[in-house]
């Protein structure tokens, strides 16, 4: 087989995120089973060799997120992934990716949507933030991958892909080729593992304070200039979709799969003369604030849909254009084995929860 | 054009397979599909489920159906919810060797005892391609041909022995019902 995946073909959204990353020139891979993460885990570890790469099942989240960043330290397209709970374990790494400057995708393909606060305010130490970017579909997640590697690769920080049960197991026909993007500067900090000389033998981070003979920034301008990039980041990367916004006096904002569902009932209930349309933030972190004040300046409500407890929501009341419009009609929703969604995430019970809110 | 279907019935019955050699043979044909799985833990014996979707358009479908234009019951266990989807007046093929085709209401049943046909075709595992077969001549989204490749291609090379009942059984479905 080719790097670059024939058209058309028949994959769920773990085969699919696979070909998508072996793509964009992704070639080592390392992660712990954990459903419904599994199924990526298994998909790598059979493509990447087949194309030069290298996929290890670690004996823990832990290992397996370390062993991405010594990757990627060494300049590779590096990824791991877990569900939330997995996840939770890596968050030690992640911020010490985005404050050592270090480029990964990390896919959290979660059992819900209750990480969204672990995706958007991260539980590591320091002043750093993860561009996370959640498809609604199994074609997004192809192209959301991509991208993803971009950005990572742009502004040398770990990104998070926010993908769920629906997306890991859903077989779809899809095409999956290799996408362009702008060029990118040569990884002239990566790591060559000589033992010395280069300035790029063996660590990444030295309190960024240089050597005797070429002294760094140091750490308060180091960390100044990290927490730089991510205002620049928040400014300039921030992601929306509208849905049949135009006049509607009712608009409810859902992210990932519950917005595929929402659009939905949005259709449905615009068929019976409902002026209601749907915001969805693409990029979680950043959040598409102006966006979102934008499309709400003229609604008499704003409804949250997300399968937890109001996570989301806390933003949603930020940047809403009046706060006072917002109402939650989410919910958590748990299958009874605990490892995917509950009934709440179906049509009958959103449409529901919007007519007695707009009622 | 537009298809959608569950398939409904208890694991072990080859729920999953007869849904993903639909779902691959219309990719194949250069149609969309979708296909979403449901099933427990359990090797056999479990609810097994799954919807596909196929369309000749750019495909817009939700994992979990709200509608579904058609329901193929390989048994009527754990069949709620398959038939709680399906719309008034909708396609129910049944599989009357072992559900009951009288106790549906509101739809278009068309009984095939499909146990009984795989077994006349000597191909006693292969009931649920029986039916399939049988879904084609209904449907006309794919021809037989094109179903036994994609069977074919998605058989592990340790079950190929079973390839060729599987085609016995996919032409006698198909010969089992008359198009409308």
């Amino acid at each position: 087989m080719t790097s670059t995946a024939p058209a058309r073909q028949l994959l769920d959204g773990c085969a699919a995120i696979t070909e998508s990353a072996i793509a964009a020139g992704c070639r080592f891979f390392a992660g712990y089973p954990m459903s419904p993460f599994t199924g990526l885990l298994e998909n790598m570890s059979r493509r990447l060799p087949e194309v030069g790469g290298h996929c290890l099942n670690a004996e823990s989240e832990l290992e397996a997120v370390n062993m991405a960043l010594g990757a990627a330290a060494a300049g590779a397209r590096a990824a791991t992934g877990s569900c939330g709970q997995g996840l939770a374990l890596m968050q030690e790494a992640i911020a010490e990716l985005a404050l050592n400057e270090l480029p990964l995708l990390v896919v959290n393909m979660a059992r819900n949507q209750q990480d969204y606060f672990q995706a958007t305010r991260g539980g590591g130490w320091g002043d750093y933030r993860t561009i996370t970017l959640a498809p609604k579909d199994v074609p997004e997640a192809v192209e959301h991958t991509q991208l993803l590697f971009h950005l990572a690769d742009r502004y040398r920080a770990p990104v998070i892909l926010y993908g769920d049960p629906l997306i890991a197991q859903t077989h779809v026909s899809v095409d999956v080729a290799a996408r362009d993007f702008d060029p990118l500067p040569p990884k002239d900090w990566a790591l060559d593992g000589t033992s010395g000389g280069t300035g790029h033998s063996r660590q990444i981070w030295t309190w960024a304070m240089g050597k005797v003979s070429a002294p760094g920034p140091g750490p308060d301008r180091h960390w100044r200039a990290v927490a730089a990039k991510f205002d620049q980041i928040a400014h300039d990367e921030a992601r929306s979709e509208a849905y049949r916004i135009d006049g509607a006096e009712t608009v409810i904002v859902a992210f990932g799969s519950a917005a595929l569902f929402a659009e939905h009932v949005v259709d449905e209930l615009r068929e019976d003369g409902h002026r209601i349309g749907l915001f969805r933030p693409v990029t979680l972190w950043p959040f598409p604030a102006a966006d979102l004040a934008a499309a709400t300046r003229d609604a008499r409500r704003v409804l949250v849909f997300e399968l937890n407890a109001g996570q989301m929501l806390d933003d949603v009341r930020q940047f809403a254009h009046d706060r006072d419009t917002v109402r939650f009609i989410g919910g958590v929703s748990i299958h009874a084995s605990g490892l995917s969604y509950g009934p709440l995430l179906d049509v009958a019970p959103i449409r529901s929860r919007i007519l007695e809110a707009v009622a | 054009m537009r298809d959608e279907v569950i398939i409904t019935g208890i694991g072990g019955q080859g729920i999953q397979l007869m849904a993903k050699t639909l779902a691959l043979a219309a990719t194949r044909a250069g149609l969309q599909a979708m296909l979403a799985s449901d099933f427990g833990g359990e090797m056999r014996g479990g609810p097994s489920q799954a919807s596909v979707v196929v369309d000749d358009q750019r495909l817009r479908s939700l994992p979990i159906l709200p509608a579904a234009s058609s329901v193929v019951l390989m048994h009527h266990k754990h069949s709620e919810f398959a038939l709680s989807r399906l719309v008034p007046g909708g396609l129910a093929l049944v599989n009357s060797s072992v559900a009951d085709p009288a106790a549906i209401r509101d739809a278009d049943v068309v009984a095939v005892p499909a146990l009984d046909i795989a077994r006349a075709a000597d191909a006693p595992n292969a009931a649920g391609f029986v039916m399939l077969g049988a879904y084609m001549t209904l449907r006309r989204l794919v021809g037989v041909t094109a179903l036994g490749d994609a069977m074919r291609e998605l058989v592990p090379p340790y079950r190929a022995q079973h390839v060729a009942a599987n085609l016995r059984a996919l032409e006698a479905g198909a010969g089992a019902v008359f198009a409308a």
